[in-house]
């Protein structure tokens, strides 16, 4: 019986950290319809930041967490006006917005993920923190993975009190449903594109830095958390936050049981025909009312 | 759009052609290995461009298509010869397309992107699992492959039979199809085009293209497994290409196919970080300064001219 | 015997979740004929005209184009049965020249389209038409709005139409433009010999030229018949009451 719950538990942890990584994407591509590939490079990023500051200065990770959000956000503004700026100001329309920041986005990806590659080397790096199993009622656990569970449903828990107790959650949810209404009643996109921007990349970095306390690092570990928050987006629907947290979770979940029950060769199959399916059949996602 | 007519393109190109069929007796074996790599990806490139370039969608599906023939040529090497095996590569992809087309051609931008990069994840994950579960190996082996020169005069029938196809494409009724659809499809539909059947049409048209390439690269490789011919990299730089050169153009692809053969042999090997860091930034200020690509400064000189003269 | 009606809907319905935007109407269009579709705003006649031109299927009902039932069927099918229609907003392929926006229609749905009078015969003659003749080579996305909605009328023009639906053309015309326009349409109907539909915010002007008139409110049909005997009907006056009636 612990058996099942601890495969759940495992679940609900991934899960956890695929709806942080699919929160940032869907708050980025319901505002501004900008696909952004790259996204898992930024979460590697926040994993590498809080490596180096647990091995270098001896920071504990947890501590890392804000200033990684920070830098990560920072970083976010940053792409926004270098990358994704231009894009926006400059297409004839949404496609080809699309089509042209998805492109972007992959160029992004090769750009950042070969820097770490030739700063960082290939090899798998990692770092010991609260390694150690913890009992809770019978049930096993350990006690990273309970830390990082806790962070990441926190973080995005206060993600949607954010987007919608705030008044800047509330602009953001504005210009997601009409962009038009939303800039006609004041709000104003060119100072709320790149916050929300940075906002999406810092909850990456933090995804990354939670991560990194459970799992060795490495310049490729970003690619497949992409992958995932893309699948995540589109079985919860896009523009609808709840919908990538229950949608993350569900995916988690899946995963951890559909691994146990087929071989692990089947997981990524089972992920992509997933996105497929969804797409074809309902590509408002499975969430959204 | 085109300042030549088609009969012109289509000599050039056939003098173009005969004059690369000589090369296997003239070059080294090095220079041979490099034409063939800007050949082939000419051939992706402009069989990209000619759905791609006038629909404006965004395909990633190219890895899928040249995975599958080369797959083809996987199971199929000899049992029949090289020359059914290139044709049946590219008739396989061309299927393939047209059925996952109709499925997944309703939609664009970003969706259809992702679901098309998705499908090449998909068929090679596919593919693993049926090699696991059903053969109990994991690659393949091409023992007694043909020899360089047939290799080569392959890739380069291919890559010709593309460039004239898209030329043709382009100067026909289906060619102004795919540009109505790539302008306002809705719009085109209202005066009579059908646009499923021409988007699933050129779809698999140029499906055919990617796959007959990866039958015919296919017996470069010794061993064949999924992760070596199922590789993104190779839709990303199709696509990439194609882009450089400038997607509406047939010239522009084939240009910028021979100078990123040439920089990807120069630099991938030895500096393959820098490689892909310089590849991106590239990707990056192309897409925000030059969407159009080069062709189109190109074409935008032209332009200016007949401003000035008129 | 070739079935006179060329148009027809039949109790057509649209709706789109819980909204009804197109109630249960049936409306008819014979050769020849030059009718308006007026309504206040959200009336449901531009959705009305999607499920006309095959953009839209309707949720429920028919549309019949000579006799054929093409209910659901792609537009494309409906403009090879000679249905072809403008947009409120022009739709012209920006990147191409005028001539070749017209051309567009003429290699499409008009090429399988016999046509009885030179004004079809091909692109530079539908541009003679409608007074474009100059701007021939120009990017369509280049000429001014006006001339854009001109455009738009000789693309349908090229699909080489038995039936042309006309969506709001006269919006932010002036005065004398839209006399112009309303003329045009004129003309298109006697001499050319297509019937047209005409959706019109500009009431007064649209019941000048046209002899029939239907009425949409709300989605439902509420008038159809003589223009000056609509005009004076109570239900429609009393639709529009609180609506500016435009001019």
């Amino acid at each position: 019986m612990s058996f099942w719950i601890e495969l759940a538990a495992t679940g609900l942890i991934t899960g956890g950290i695929y709806a942080v990584v699919a929160l940032g994407l869907n708050l980025q591509y319901g505002l501004m319809r900008v696909m952004n590939i790259s996204h898992g490079e930024f979460l590697m990023l926040g994993a590498y930041l809080t490596w180096l500051a647990y091995t270098v200065l001896g920071v504990n990770p947890l501590l890392s967490l804000p200033f990684v959000a920070v830098a990560l956000f920072a970083v976010g503004v940053g792409v926004y006006w270098l990358c994704f700026r231009r894009i926006l100001g400059s297409a004839p329309s949404v496609e080809v917005i699309e089509a042209r920041s998805l492109l972007v986005g992959f160029g992004l990806m090769f750009l950042v993920q070969n820097l770490a590659y030739l700063a960082w080397g290939a090899d798998l790096r990692g770092y010991a923190f609260l390694d150690h199993a913890v009992d809770l009622g019978g049930v096993r656990l350990m006690a990273n993975r309970l830390v990082v569970f806790g962070f990441a449903v926190a973080a995005s828990l206060a993600l949607l009190a954010l987007l919608r107790y705030t008044l800047i959650g509330k602009a953001v949810r504005a210009m997601m449903q009409s962009s038009t209404g939303a800039q006609l009643v004041g709000i104003d996109t060119a100072t709320l594109n790149p916050v929300v921007f940075g906002l999406g990349l810092a909850l990456a970095g933090v995804a990354g830095a939670l991560l990194s306390m459970v799992y060795e690092i490495s310049p490729g570990m970003g690619e497949p958390y992409t992958v995932t928050a893309l699948i995540v987006i589109t079985l919860g629907g896009l523009g609808s936050a709840i919908g990538s947290l229950l949608g993350g979770i569900l995916l988690g979940l899946v995963e951890a049981f559909g691994m146990h029950f087929t071989s692990p060769s089947l997981k990524m199959l089972l992920s992509y025909g997933v996105l497929i399916a969804v797409l074809l059949a309902r590509p408002q996602g499975l969430f959204k009312r | 759009m085109s300042a030549m007519t088609l009969a012109a393109s289509l000599r050039i190109t056939l003098l173009a052609t005969l004059a690369l069929a000589a090369m296997p007796w003239l070059l080294s074996d090095f220079a041979l290995s490099l034409t063939l790599s800007c050949l082939m990806y000419t051939g992706l490139a402009v069989s990209w461009a000619m759905f791609c370039g006038a629909t404006n969608y965004l395909s990633l599906a190219t890895s899928a298509f040249f995975g599958l023939g080369a797959y083809v040529t996987a199971w199929a090497f000899g049992d029949l010869p090289y020359l059914a095996i290139v044709l049946l590569g590219g008739a396989c992809a061309a299927l393939f397309a047209a059925l996952v087309g109709a499925a997944v051609l309703h939609l664009r931008g970003a969706y259809f992107a992702v679901i098309t990069f998705g499908l090449g994840e998909l068929v090679r994950h596919a593919i693993t699992y049926y090699e696991k579960s059903v053969h109990h190996t994991v690659g393949r082996v091409v023992s007694d492959p043909p020899a360089a020169e047939t290799v080569y005069l392959a890739v380069l029938a291919i890559a010709a039979l593309a460039v004239c196809t898209a030329l043709l494409v382009r100067h026909s009724r289906f060619g102004l199809a795919l540009r109505g659809i790539g302008a306002d499809e809705g719009r085109a539909e209202t005066l009579g085009v059908n646009a499923r059947l021409a988007k699933a049409s050129a779809f698999a048209l140029s499906a055919f293209f990617a796959g007959a390439l990866g039958a015919a690269m296919a017996v470069r490789w010794t061993y064949i497994d999924p992760p070596a011919v199922f590789n993104p990299f190779i839709g990303f730089q199709t696509v990439l290409i194609a882009m450089v050169g400038g997607a509406q153009t047939i010239i522009g692809p084939i240009v910028s196919a021979i100078v990123f053969s040439l920089l990807t042999e120069f630099l991938r090997l030895r500096f393959p970080y820098m490689f892909l860091i310089i590849l991106g930034a590239m990707l990056i200020v192309l897409v925000l300064y030059l969407p159009g690509g080069f062709a189109s400064l190109i074409e935008r000189a032209r332009q200016r001219r007949r401003k000035a003269n008129a | 015997m070739p079935d006179p009606v060329l148009l027809a809907a039949q109790k057509v319905t649209v709706r789109f979740g819980g909204l009804v935007a197109v109630d249960g109407v049936d409306f008819e269009v014979s050769p020849g004929e030059l009718v308006g579709v007026i309504g206040p705003n959200g009336a449901g006649k531009t959705t009305f005209f999607h499920t006309l031109s095959g953009v839209l299927a309707p949720t429920s009902g028919r549309i019949c184009v000579a006799g054929d039932d093409l209910t659901g069927k792609a537009a494309h099918v409906y403009a090879a049965q000679g249905v072809a229609r403008t947009f409120q907003t022009p739709r012209v392929f920006k990147e191409m020249s005028a001539e070749e926006n017209i051309r567009f229609g003429l290699e499409f749905a008009g090429r399988t389209r016999r046509h009885d009078h030179d004004a079809f015969e091909d692109a530079p003659a539908i541009l003679d038409i409608l007074g474009l003749a100059p701007m021939a080579r120009l990017p369509a996305g280049g000429l001014t709005p006006a001339r854009q909605r001109l455009l738009e009328i000789g693309m349908a023009l090229g699909a080489r139409p038995r039936v042309l639906l006309l969506d709001e053309v006269a919006a932010g015309l002036t005065h004398a433009e839209l006399d112009d326009c309303a003329q045009l349409i004129r003309r298109l109907r006697d001499e050319l010999g297509i019937a047209v539909i005409w959706i019109e915010h500009a009431v007064r002007v649209l019941m000048n030229y046209v002899e029939r008139v239907a009425v949409l409110h709300q989605g439902r049909k509420i008038a159809d018949g003589d223009s000056r005997v609509v005009a004076k009907d109570p239900a429609v006056i009393e639709a529009y009451l609180g609506e500016e009636v435009a001019a």
